[in-house]
């Protein structure tokens, strides 16, 4: 990704932690907020890709995760898994609360980021980004490593 | 006596292994006394009708899915592809993995193929239609349902999470669990494969 072009997507906000931002991928950082392993699992075809990633808030307020966005996929959900007595099934999240210091973990069979619609062909070793949203309009772009479905 | 004590010699020592290699536990769920053995007629990913038979000679592993699935079975199946991979050459190759889609509105044969794909080349998808895909999670006792929007929109479909094993000869063995630790999983598939 050149860098002018993530200049100019980014918010002011976030300009002092780009250099940080550039040289890890899977991670975003804000003053307040750290994200990690951001991973998206890429399937075949049209079929839903699947986004995994630990949210740490590391400020002392409470902040909600309304959804996200990416130009990449046409459609981002907020998801969570539930399995009950051996059955599988798949709900949608509104918000998701983070209290200072608690760390949000989006993780296999539990909370993840369905990615429906992909914009443009994707590899793995790709990075896309992913933009968080959060109550209060605030917004944290987030770069995920895309991986195989052998290796997540 | 030599030639006595020889004669008996095999035998005791031949009984003593087999007893010792009954009462060696099974680390996920042994089910061989409760579930039937393997048995089915579906569609493969050329499209064509194939029967269980057709996949007897190897250890078999079945899970049940659906490919717009995003989360519970390419975790799964991942799962699954690295406890196949942690396995000796000779056995990876010997295990096959059977994706049953219980959704063949979307799945297609094509689309399975590319599907199973991802996963590694023991992986293979079948289907087929309500008749037969009812008749053969009824016989492992697991169920599936389709969410709202069913069958014009995009919609989810809660399925069982179990995995079942069989051995070479279409004998049920194994229920593998989420929750089984992927050690266990690959010493069952292990021991599993190794069996004759």
């Amino acid at each position: 990704m050149p860098i002018r072009d993530t200049l100019t997507r980014l918010p002011r906000r976030l300009a002092g932690s780009l250099l940080a931002l550039l040289l890890s991928s899977g991670a975003a950082q804000a003053a307040d907020l750290d994200v990690s392993e951001a991973r998206l699992r890429l399937m075949p075809g049209d079929l839903p890709g699947a986004g995994y990633f630990q949210l740490h808030n590391t400020g002392d307020e409470a902040v909600t995760l309304v959804g996200a966005d990416s130009e990449a996929y046409g459609k981002v959900m907020l998801h969570m898994t539930v399995s009950e007595d051996g059955m599988s099934s798949m709900h949608a999240v509104s918000e998701l609360e983070v209290a200072s210091g608690d760390t949000l973990e989006f993780a296999p069979r539990g909370y993840h980021l369905m990615l429906m619609k992909r914009a443009h062909p994707l590899a793995v070793g790709d990075e896309v980004e992913v933009t968080l949203e959060f109550a209060g309009d605030r917004r944290l772009p987030v770069t995920f490593d895309v991986v195989s479905p052998r290796s997540l | 006596m030599p030639t006595a004590l020889c004669k008996w010699c095999l035998p005791l020592v031949a009984s003593l292994w087999l007893v010792g290699c009954s009462d060696q536990n099974w680390r996920t769920t042994d089910i061989s006394e409760i579930m039937p053995r393997l048995d089915f007629t579906l569609v493969d990913e050329n499209a064509e009708t194939v029967q269980a038979e057709q996949y007897l000679g190897k250890p078999t592993v079945l899970y049940f899915g659906y490919t717009h699935c995003p989360d519970v079975c390419p975790s799964t199946l991942s799962r699954l592809s690295a406890a196949t991979r942690r396995l000796d050459e000779a056995l990876r190759d010997e295990l096959q993995v059977l994706f049953v889609s219980v959704d063949p509105t979307r799945d297609t044969p094509e689309v399975m193929d590319r599907y199973t794909e991802a996963f590694g080349p023991q992986f293979i998808g079948l289907t087929g239609d309500t008749a037969r895909l009812d008749a053969l999670t009824n016989r492992y006792r697991v169920s599936y349902e389709y969410g709202d929007g069913f069958p014009d929109a995009s919609y989810d479909v809660t399925h069982s999470s179990a995995v079942f094993a069989f051995d070479r000869q279409g004998q049920a063995r194994l229920l593998i669990r989420d929750s089984d630790p992927l050690d266990n999983v690959v010493a069952d598939l292990r021991r599993l494969a190794a069996q004759g």
